[in-house]
């Protein structure tokens, strides 16, 4: 009896055989917590919404850590700054010309664009897909990859010259071996990425969708592409297109100038686009939710600003001279801009009082616009968390854009109304176009003080030589004409034999 | 020769066969020793009658007048003896080359040792029985030619990890260990407890019989993916047909710490330490400042290493019992073992139990099973982290802290009054309660069939169950000192990882034409690992001190102390097909084929399936007519392999482009912390070409004895190359993403010899002694690291890591400073590299300080001046292990050791002025106090300011060492004592682990896995007595 079953045991144990399956399908094991991968994930309208979201976060990274320290520090409107000794070596060696391809401060700026525009190709790839959406978030999206895909190519063409382009989800291989685009094919990308977003993306936006972009803001950066190309024509008449529908999109200026850097402003009428920035997130780091900014810039250790205040971005005394004034000193000053825009010796908020000189500011200067009281919890929670929004764009830009595009006579109205808020007389008649140049780019350099453009300013003048005679004579005499292209980080050319690097690096 | 001689008798006996059966009985002897053997097998040639010889060596048998008996026992050479005219036969085996009919256990199959083309070394139930070790791994140490094991720890029950490394280390960032297959179960790869590797610590060692180590590819090629770093075979005890024999053995005893440093007693430590404080600017700690004062109130001071460590007991039991008539066989043991740990409140139990079974349901059909069921738990205490180890702790704790106050509560370090407040080493020994526990079952039944005559099937069924408990209770307890935990928390994690095998073999022998013996087998096998986890935590106010989780138990005080998590799902599966061809040319030539297809889960789907061949040959110089003559070399077989094995060891779904969740930015109201929003992209590249580590391997080998086979070796010389390795690389920025990525890129290489003697250097009946010297050396170099920069990982206090891997190099080989003595005076901190800058010596380097050598010679001491300053591969290691047998004794001597490897010793880092306001080894004493007093030992300050602790080859340090690691006397009750008390035998043994260790090695055991000592548990030097009866 025993032996029997045993052997039907056995025999079972043989037939088993006949069940033993040896598909490849058993060897696919989906992960128990589901994995979200680029092919599974955007399946609803949430999903290209997270999408988009994280098409914006590289703005926080690029405002936060390096826009300010290539388009103000290392141009004729400010110096480095700080404790001295090796207290930021990395923006010293921008200050002082003396980059190479190893600076983190211009591989911040490469990487984080790179990370916004394969998030913008994988949004454009992506949304087309999705079967149930509601048509305008789906328009706003697409527009939303074009215009961010645009706004980070434009920052890397300036910096970098010709850069690696794509509009694909890009593979590791693929990045490893693609090459650099010329200069002219990553502008046509620009421009007719933002062609497209500003007819996909709606005119305004409101309550929880404030800071997102819109029709006004592509039209408005690509007047100041155009403008950067030298087309004045387009620009012209893109910016035009803003200021004859600014209440379409909502644009008007500010009576006061200071009203564009207050917290309760933000994405207020007078703004196109702009970083946005909350006081939580992560401490001490570039890439939190809110910007270091306030700190950096605050006079150093005077703690009026959270940290106590490191004293960077130290206004040139040749930016302020630029300023009207009725006498000698700094305090007769006619422009109204300038309150907001620096500190001198003498301003005060409540006890404080900004001395005549500072550690790392021998006359005394700081940079005003983004101050947020240490008193301010709210604005700035401190350690590198303050709230308040970096304008990249306002109206009063498209103005500017209008008045230097459209020349001394049509431009002339648009300049004075800038003018005007500033408190300062309308524009001469009769100018040269020469002398008009000039002028409009001195009124943007005080205008639009230590939001980050003048370097860019500096480059895109007709003359060539332009940013070299003009920094040289503010007495940044490092400069040569190599540094119209900044190096291509070392690290990207190491893992990429096709990527050249710029004349002179 | 002795094969034809052989082949001719069974012809004669077939011949001269008449129908006249008889009674025949005898005694078989063995010629060396004179001894009478028990059981050895007496079969009559031609049919299926066999016996087995009694205590005695007699036997009996029924056999036909002419016909003709083969005597065989294991080791020695088999005997036909003609039946004659005499009913009563003697019959002395002479010994064979041993090794060659030993039964080897090749994966999927066996095979005697001559028959064998490939690179197997085994050791047999002795070598594991006479070492009284918790794990079977550690039994290896020493025995087995180019396996090196390193115990890391000694931790009570092998808990602390037993690094088992074959040939070298083949991987830099997957899996180093070899394959462990029980029984046929080829173990998966389950997550590490504590992170080191201790697999076969919760199996018993009684119930082994043999450990077979399949080194090459040859031998290894058959377990494909999973070869790549060897295989190793443990094989249980199985039933034999015969008298049920019951074997029992116990043991006892005692261990302790065989070395410990030695610390500053109280006034020394006052004295350093407000030196050190004076040298940093700061204020002597005013209850240090009068030494007097200290030394009255205490004496010598709290002896740290004395409160942490204690003698611990351990002690074994093993019952075995075997029997089984020819149908039947069963194997059934049982085993206890309780290690208390040389560190107070640490301790190790273990259970076990197996059964082995087979039943012979016909003549074509068999069955059997093979299950252990096991159980442990251990109380431990980290060893294994650097800061928190309980050995630093007891290191650095001052002689002037007390670990209680004098009405018994916890004191510890006040950092207002001792300007230290680390944890009291007493504290944490004795308020956590962790416990782990495991319960492992490993079984598997089987059935064969033979279909056809020499076509065998058998299908093969296991399973391995793990479950693990591990609870961490720590309760709130005031102390007035340390750090104590000032709320109760309470972490439980229960984890069941079942995994399932199924194999189908099918096997063929044929020989044909007499000379050419063909074994062929072809498999299938699936196996599937699942796993499930649930873990629950809290902190917070107990309303009793018990550990439970349970509302009514506790009250959270902060709801972030809460955390709870589950996991289940299916881990990996594994399809595989296998094939292997032997082919024996007369007993001289032998070629082998093996090929192997795994089909793994983890795999990119481009890459689902990956195939490992491999070839071997092997011939026997001695079996021809021009060796023939050569009277003093008795075998010599030359042997060769080739063939590729893999590690599967992939990080998961690296081959799909995953979406991560993380990002956030900011809409709407921004003021404050409103308005924010998640984002999701890929923050990762990916690779979906990712596949296994490949190896290539080449062995050549070989195998004789000479002397009248006195004198047996074994060696081999190999190349192993590990291809397609894993290594994460980062990707350009330009992709869009930031993470690194894995990539089959690099490769390795481990070349080296073993070599094996076995002498028999005297052997007679009264007095014999038999001695096996193994040697093993390799060299490790990475020879591409691909796409990949250098790699820096290792423990190190001050940035960067301790060790590196760069191209040409071996794996994490130490990476520091050079040092060139102690600055003397200023003259030479001027003429030297700028190390620290500055003038004041409070704040930059002074004289005292340690000089590094400006390896780039640009005038600053920095990073860049960092270089190889050694690593932790041994020269060669060895070990040689004697059994003396004289008259009733038998005496093991078991020396191991190792030649030049060297450590980092880390814990000369705490030592020797790391830990503020910590104690230091008494070696600070000849520190540098002025122009001339020291040239190694710097001058003593608080803050460091020169960076004399960062890694340099001060800390470096030859780590070479002979160890006694076994002696052990054994005496044997003579049989006529034993058979009057009715037992077949009776074995009284005392024994000694470790009782000799000689090493210039500073720190507390110079075995450190990975060659960093941050303190970890020492080895115990172990006295046992012990008992083993047969019945």
């Amino acid at each position: 009896m025993k032996k029997i079953f045993f052997k039907q045991l056995s025999i079972l144990f043989f037939v088993s055989i006949l069940f033993t399956q040896c598909k490849k399908s058993l060897l696919t094991i989906e992960p128990t917590i589901p994995l979200l991968t680029v092919d599974n994930y955007f399946k609803t309208e949430a999903d290209v919404i997270s999408g988009v979201n994280a098409n914006y976060t590289p703005l926080s990274a690029i405002y936060s850590g390096a826009a300010w320290h290539l388009g103000d520090i290392m141009s004729d409107d400010a110096d480095l700054g700080g404790g001295g000794g090796g207290d930021g070596a990395e923006t010293a060696e921008l200050d002082n010309f003396s980059m190479t391809s190893f600076n983190p401060i211009l591989q911040i700026m490469w990487a984080q664009c790179y990370f916004g525009i394969l998030r913008s190709n994988l949004v454009l790839e992506k949304t087309p897909l999705v079967a149930v959406m509601n048509p305008a978030i789906r328009n706003r999206s697409l527009g939303e990859a074009k215009f961010l895909r645009a706004l980070y190519y434009f920052h890397l063409v300036r910096l970098f010259g010709d850069v690696p382009l794509y509009t694909n989800v890009i593979t590791a291989e693929e990045s490893s071996v693609i090459a650099r685009s010329p200069k002219a094919q990553v502008y046509a990308q620009i421009i007719a990425d933002l062609k497209s977003a500003e007819t996909l993306l709606p005119n305004t936006t409101i309550g929880n969708d404030k800071g997102r972009a819109t029709a006004g803001a592509a039209k408005g950066l690509l007047a100041s592409v155009y403008l950067t190309l030298g087309d004045k024509v387009n620009a012209a008449a893109k910016a035009k297109e803003v200021i004859d529908n600014a209440s379409l999109y909502g644009y008007a200026l500010w009576n006061d100038y200071a009203d564009n850097f207050k917290l309760i402003n933000e994405n207020g009428k007078e703004s196109l686009f702009e970083v946005q920035y909350r006081s939580g997130g992560g401490t001490f780091s570039i890439y939190g939710a809110g910007t270091g900014i306030n700190t950096f810039y605050g006079p150093r250790f005077q703690f009026i600003v959270p940290e106590g205040g490191y004293g960077f971005t130290v206004p040139t005394r040749n930016f302020v001279d630029q300023y009207e004034k009725t006498g000698a000193g700094y305090n007769t000053i006619i422009d109204k801009r300038r309150n907001r825009t620096i500190w001198i010796p003498g301003d005060t908020y409540n006890t404080y009082v900004q001395p005549t000189s500072l550690v790392g500011s021998p006359y005394g200067l700081n940079t005003k616009k983004y101050f947020i009281s240490v008193d301010d919890p709210l604005g700035d929670a401190g350690q590198w968390r303050s709230a308040l929004n970096v304008p990249i764009m306002r109206f009063a830009e498209v103005l500017l854009i209008h008045a230097e595009a459209a020349g001394p006579s049509v431009g002339k109205p648009s300049a004075d109304l800038v003018r005007a808020r500033a408190g300062l007389a309308p524009m001469p008649t009769g100018l040269s176009d020469a002398a008009w140049l000039d002028a409009m780019f001195k009124e943007r350099r005080l205008e639009l003080g230590f939001e980050m453009h003048r370097w860019y300013d500096l480059l895109r003048h007709p003359n060539a030589n332009y940013f070299v005679t003009t920094m040289t004579a503010a007495g940044k005499t490092n400069i040569s004409a190599k540094h119209r292209h900044m190096p291509i980080p070392q690290g990207e050319r190491d893992k990429n034999a096709n990527l050249t690097q710029n004349d002179g690096y | 020769m002795v094969i034809k001689k052989l082949f001719f008798a069974v012809l004669l006996s077939v011949c001269c066969f008449l129908v006249n059966a008889q009674n025949i009985t005898g005694k078989v002897r063995a010629k060396e020793t004179g001894k009478e053997l028990e059981g050895a097998t007496v079969s009559v040639k031609g049919t299926k009658i066999n016996t087995l010889t009694d205590a005695n060596g007699s036997f009996s048998i029924v056999a036909e007048k002419g016909a003709t008996l083969v005597v065989s026992f294991v080791g020695l050479k088999a005997q036909s003896y003609k039946i004659g005219s005499s009913n009563n036969v003697d019959i002395v085996l002479e010994d064979g080359p041993k090794y060659l009919e030993d039964v080897v256990v090749i994966g999927y199959g066996t095979k005697t040792r001559k028959g064998i083309s490939t690179s197997i070394s085994s050791i047999s139930e002795k070598d594991i029985r006479t070492a009284p070790v918790a794990d079977a791994a550690q039994a290896l140490q020493g025995k087995v030619s180019g396996v090196s094991i390193v115990q890391s720890s000694g931790a009570p029950g092998g808990t602390g990890g037993t690094k088992l490394r074959i040939r070298g280390i083949t991987s830099i960032n997957g899996n180093s260990s070899p394959l462990i297959v029980v029984d046929g179960y080829p173990l998966p790869t389950v997550p590490l407890d504590q992170n080191v590797e201790n697999v076969l610590n919760s199996f018993g060692t009684g119930d082994i019989e043999r450990i077979d180590v399949l080194k090459d590819a040859g031998a290894c090629a058959i377990y494909g993916v999973r070869g790549a770093n060897g295989v190793i075979m443990i094989t249980t005890k199985r039933g034999k047909a015969g008298r049920t024999s019951l074997s029992l053995d116990v043991y006892r005893g005692i261990q302790q710490a065989w070395q410990l440093p030695k610390m500053l007693n109280a006034r020394e430590y006052a004295i350093i330490n407000s030196e050190a404080a004076i040298a940093s600017g700061k204020t002597i700690l005013p209850k240090l400042a009068d030494f007097n004062a200290i030394e009255q109130q205490y004496g010598e001071g709290t002896n740290w290493l004395n409160e942490i460590f204690r003698k611990a007991a351990m002690q074994s039991v093993n019952l075995t019992a075997t029997g089984g008539s020819d149908k039947a066989q069963f194997s059934f043991s049982a085993g206890y073992f309780k290690q208390d740990g040389i560190i107070y409140n640490t301790d190790f139990e273990r259970f076990s139990l197996r059964f082995n079974g087979d039943i012979k349901l016909s003549s074509k059909i068999k069955i059997g099973n093979s299950i252990g069921i096991n159980k442990f738990t251990e109380h431990g205490i980290d060893t294994y982290t650097p800061f928190n180890s309980i050995v630093l702790l007891a290191l650095t704790a001052p002689p002037t802290v007390k670990p209680r106050n004098a009405d018994g509560t916890y004191a510890g370090g006040q950092g207002n009054i001792d300007g230290f407040s680390e944890p009291n080493p007493v504290y944490e020994l004795e308020v956590p309660k962790n416990t782990n526990t495991k319960y492992r079952t490993t079984g598997n039944l089987f059935a064969e069939i033979e279909i056809i005559k020499g076509l065998k099937l058998k299908t093969l069924f296991g399973a391995d169950f793990i479950y693990q408990e591990n609870n961490n209770f720590r309760p709130i307890t005031p102390s007035t000192g340390g750090r104590p935990y000032d709320k109760t928390s309470y972490s439980a994690s229960k984890n069941f990882s079942p995994d399932y095998l199924a194999e189908y073999t099918l096997t063929y022998d044929k020989t044909l034409f007499k000379k050419h013996k063909i074994n062929a087998v072809a498999g299938y096998t699936f196996q599937e690992n699942r796993y499930s986890n649930l873990s629950a935590s809290r902190s917070g106010i107990f309303l009793q001190p018990i550990p439970a989780l349970n509302n009514q138990i506790f009250t959270v005080t902060d709801p972030s102390q809460i955390d709870n998590a589950a996991l289940d799902g299916v881990k990996s599966r594994l399809i595989s097909y296998f094939g292997r061809l032997n082919y024996d040319y007369d007993n001289r030539g032998f070629l082998g084929f093996s090929i192997r297809q795994d089909g793994f889960s983890g795999f990119a789907p481009k890459n689902k399936f990956a195939i490992f061949p491999s070839v071997s040959a092997a011939w026997r110089l001695t079996q021809e007519p021009f060796l023939q003559n050569v009277k003093w070399l008795d075998e010599l077989k030359v042997r060769a392999s080739f063939g590729y094995l893999g590690n599967p060891d992939i990080p998961d779904y690296k081959y799909i482009q995953s979406i991560n969740q993380s990002f956030q930015y900011t809409f709407g109201n921004s003021s404050g912390s409103g308005g924010v929003v998640t984002g999701a992209a890929p923050s990762s590249s990916y690779n979906p070409e990712i596949k296994w580590e490949k190896n290539e391997q080449f062995d050549i080998g070989f195998d004789g004895s000479v002397l009248k086979n006195k004198l047996s070796f074994s060696i081999d010389f190999y190349q192993r190359r590990s291809k397609d390795l894993i290594l994460f690389i980062a990707p350009p920025l330009v992709s869009g993403t930031y993470e690194a990525v894995p990539f089959n890129s690099g490769t390795l290489q481990n070349r080296g010899m073993d070599l094996s003697l076995n002498g028999q250097i005297f052997s007679k009946k009264s007095f014999s002694w038999n001695a096996n010297a193994v040697i093993a050396t390799y060299k490790n170099k990475v020879t591409s690291l691909g796409l990949s920069a250098p790699l820096d990982n290792g423990f190190a206090r001050i940035g960067g890591g301790s060790l590196r891997t760069v191209q040409g190099a071996p794996i994490n080989f130490f990476y520091g400073f050079v040092t060139e003595g102690i600055f003397q005076n200023y003259k030479e901190i001027a003429d030297h590299a700028v190390q620290t800058a500055g003038s004041n010596p409070t704040t930059s380097t002074a004289p005292g300080d340690i000089k590094f050598k400006d390896l780039n010679g640009d005038g600053v001491i920095n990073d860049e001046d960092r270089t190889n300053i050694g690593n932790s591969y041994p020269t060669f290691t060895y070990g040689l292990t004697n059994y003396i047998n004289y008259k009733n004794f038998e005496i093991t001597i078991f020396l191991q050791g190792s030649q030049g490897n060297k450590v980092l010793n880390f814990t000369r880092w705490y030592t020797e002025g790391g830990v503020s306001n910590g104690n230091y080894s008494n070696k600070v004493l000849e520190r540098w106090v002025g122009p001339g007093t020291s040239n190694t030992m710097p001058r003593v300050t608080l803050e460091d300011p020169n960076k004399n602790s960062r890694v340099s080859d001060r800390f470096v340090e030859d780590a070479s060492y002979i160890r006694l690691k076994n002696l052990r006397i054994a005496y044997n009750l003579p049989a006529k004592w034993s058979s009057f008390v009715n037992l077949k035998k009776a074995q009284f043994y005392v024994s000694s682990q470790n009782l000799a260790t000689i090493t210039n090695y500073s720190g507390l055991d110079p075995e450190v896995g990975g060659g960093v000592d941050i303190g970890f548990y020492p080895q115990a030097r172990t006295f046992i007595a012990g008992v083993t009866v047969d019945f």
